[in-house]
């Protein structure tokens, strides 16, 4: 009988066993292993040298890269995070609820389009030539540079991590128990106040977890440095790329991926045990 | 006669087409220990949520202490209130919870933890102090809750169905704990419940209310004594209720005639009868007695088959059935059926005086 289940059970998840071997165990170690190959006129040879790992730290366009990316990420995070809350808060609590089913439809339509699609769009808006300077051109304003500015970069992380932040903000919010919003009133704790004594700590796995999912996006994001930052500042996944073009250096980028997938790790890790600090069960 | 503290003056309330309370007059006095009860849906909560300012009322007029109160926000009140669910901070941990409140009211750090610490001392968790909510038992957030409401050292305390989350043994014990708390600080008590045992034993006045209307407003005695319509005498569930047509007999006495017989009335419950209305008697199942015999001296009095009996503690309920199939219940000790014979399915004579029959209109 025993048996019997438990052989039930492997049919089921054997098939996703087996792709998560084939499709994140297996690259992630070869990603490993070729991050010790060395490269000879340009070709790759195995082996096990040090040289890549010692090379890109020794590199301060690698730390530069490292810092902005870190810091391009945590912004995002922070700001797609302070957008989408009133955003999230506003349907969750002021909302009938066939009006949220369908502000959750909205929500989830961005997803429909490919993300570079909607950031070549961008770039129609905020060229010179763009839709915006346009306008501002009719009030006798600009031109102004928007793109290839680190402000257009933000543009572009807040349209591919904002519709997620929303809906994931909003299912923590939609499950806050309504008797604690009452019972916070009922003890002379004001509208605002309440929000900010009340809902956000209530919500706060939930808040926590979509910010994480925004800097995990843009922490690996290519299009939006490249096509509305202009590649200026260098981010890790620009770096990678140009690493990659430059004398076929695979090994050398295996170097920086496996940094940004460590970072990652750790920001998760720290991020999960701040969001359940102080919950006991 | 002192001012009331709460008065509702022709409160209704709607929910869109569903009318949850009907034009109510009611006045809460400063100190008394008020339950408001009934069944699901009665509006009882409606009430106090009215009260609380977490509903606006529809029609009518709320003062607290005299002041009409109903476009004042629920936190600019001071009506605090204990939650069936408790509604305690899950993220704060018990002192925390205790203190939002002062808090709340801009009182300083110091302060607020003198006082929170205070409360939780007399509600005797003070060992629970920097403890989770998750980790404590369910009659010690009970505390954290009361706590929680009286440390701002209200006029008037809301409370909705408290203790029915709680075992039966618990209950009992916060019956009395509550009782006492609402005695000694002197605090107007509003409690919901749809409980008989939990209102009677604790409160000086009963309201109850049926969908959306107050049926009676009384001491428990009061209400137990003399249900004043059918639905309470229902309700309750302590009394005999006999429906039947109000009729002056032979000798001009004023008398109800039921489906199980002619009865006579008390003098004063004539008074008011207009003969031909229709009416029922109710009768307390511990004011009847059982006789095998008829007596000589009975007055009003019914055949009736004995259908079955129950035993909880001291009292024994024995139920009839008389010939026209109304079931009477009678409540007696054990002494008093020491002498009795009895059996299912055996005849009976049940007698009861006059006096100990009430009117209620139909």
């Amino acid at each position: 009988m025993r048996r019997h289940i438990s052989l039930y059970g492997l049919t089921f998840s054997l098939p996703l066993l087996i792709w998560q071997l084939l499709f994140f165990v297996f690259p992630l170690v070869f990603l490993v292993a070729l991050s010790f190959w060395t490269v000879r006129n340009f070709r790759m040879e195995p082996g096990f040298d040090t040289v890549n790992w010692v090379t890109m730290y020794g590199r301060p366009v690698f730390w530069q890269a490292y810092g902005t990316t870190l810091a391009l990420a945590a912004a995002a995070a922070a700001l797609t995070s302070a957008l989408a809350f009133p955003c999230a808060y506003a349907i969750a609590f002021k909302l009938s609820p066939a009006a949220r089913r369908w502000a959750i439809f909205l929500m989830v339509i961005p997803f429909f389009t490919s993300y570079l699609v909607r950031v070549y769009s961008w770039q129609v808006f905020l060229s010179d030539a763009g839709i915006i300077n346009v306008m501002l051109g009719w009030l006798g304003l600009g031109p102004f540079r928007l793109l290839n500015t680190v402000g257009a970069t933000m543009v572009g992380y807040l349209t591919l991590s904002f519709p997620l932040v929303v809906l994931l903000q909003l299912f923590s919010l939609v499950f806050i128990d309504r008797t604690l919003i009452e019972a916070a009133h009922n003890m002379r704790c004001g509208r605002l106040r309440t929000v900010f004594a009340v809902v956000i700590p209530s919500a706060r796995v939930g808040l926590v977890i979509a910010a994480l999912f925004s800097f995990i996006l843009c922490f690996g994001d290519f299009v939006s440095p490249i096509y509305l930052g202009g590649g200026d500042p260098t981010t890790l996944s620009i770096l990678i790329t140009d690493t990659t073009k430059s004398g076929q250096q695979w090994p050398r980028a295996a170097v920086i991926a496996l940094t940004m997938i460590a970072t990652l790790l750790v920001v998760a890790f720290l991020s999960v045990r701040f969001a359940y600090k102080g919950r006991a069960q | 006669m002192q001012e009331p503290l709460v008065s509702f003056e022709g409160v209704a309330k709607r929910f869109g087409s569903y009318t949850a309370v009907q034009k109510m007059d009611l006045q809460i006095h400063k100190g008394e220990f008020l339950a408001i009860m009934g069944s699901s849906g009665c509006g009882k909560t409606t009430t106090l949520r009215m009260l609380a300012g977490l509903e606006a009322p529809s029609e009518g007029i709320i003062r607290l202490a005299g002041r009409p109160i109903n476009d004042l926000p629920s936190w600019s009140r001071d009506t605090p209130m204990v939650w069936q669910s408790l509604a305690l901070f899950p993220f704060l941990n018990v002192i925390e919870n205790v203190e939002f409140a002062l808090k709340m009211r801009g009182i300083g750090r110091a302060e607020r933890r003198r006082r929170a610490e205070q409360w939780l001392d007399r509600m005797q968790i003070a060992e629970f102090a920097s403890r989770n909510i998750g980790q404590l038992s369910g009659g010690q957030r009970q505390r954290v809750a009361l706590a929680r409401s009286l440390v701002v050292e209200p006029d008037i305390l809301l409370l909705d169905e408290p203790l029915s989350a709680l075992d039966a043994a618990l209950k009992v014990r916060m019956q009395s704990v509550l009782k006492n708390l609402q005695r000694e600080t002197g605090i107007t008590f509003v409690y919901v419940t749809h409980s008989q045992s939990e209102a009677f034993s604790m409160a000086d006045r009963v309201v109850i209310m049926s969908r959306g209307k107050i049926e009676q407003i009384g001491t428990p005695q009061e209400i137990y004594r003399t249900p004043r319509t059918r639905f309470v005498a229902d309700f309750l569930g302590s009394s005999n209720i006999f429906p039947g047509q109000l009729q002056q007999d032979r000798s001009g006495r004023a008398a109800i005639a039921t489906a199980s017989g002619h009865f006579l009335l008390a003098e004063d419950a004539a008074a008011s009868a207009m003969p031909g209305q229709s009416a029922s008697l109710t009768v307390l199942d511990t004011r009847m007695q059982i006789h095998l015999q008829p007596p000589a001296d009975a007055v009003n009095m019914v055949e009736a088959r004995m259908i079955g009996e129950e035993f909880v503690g001291a009292t024994a309920t024995i139920y009839f059935e008389t010939g026209a199939g109304q079931e009477i219940r009678v409540q007696k000790s054990h002494e008093e059926l020491a002498d009795l014979p009895l059996a299912v399915g055996r005849s009976f004579h049940l007698s009861w005086l006059p006096a100990d029959g009430h009117l209620v209109p139909e």
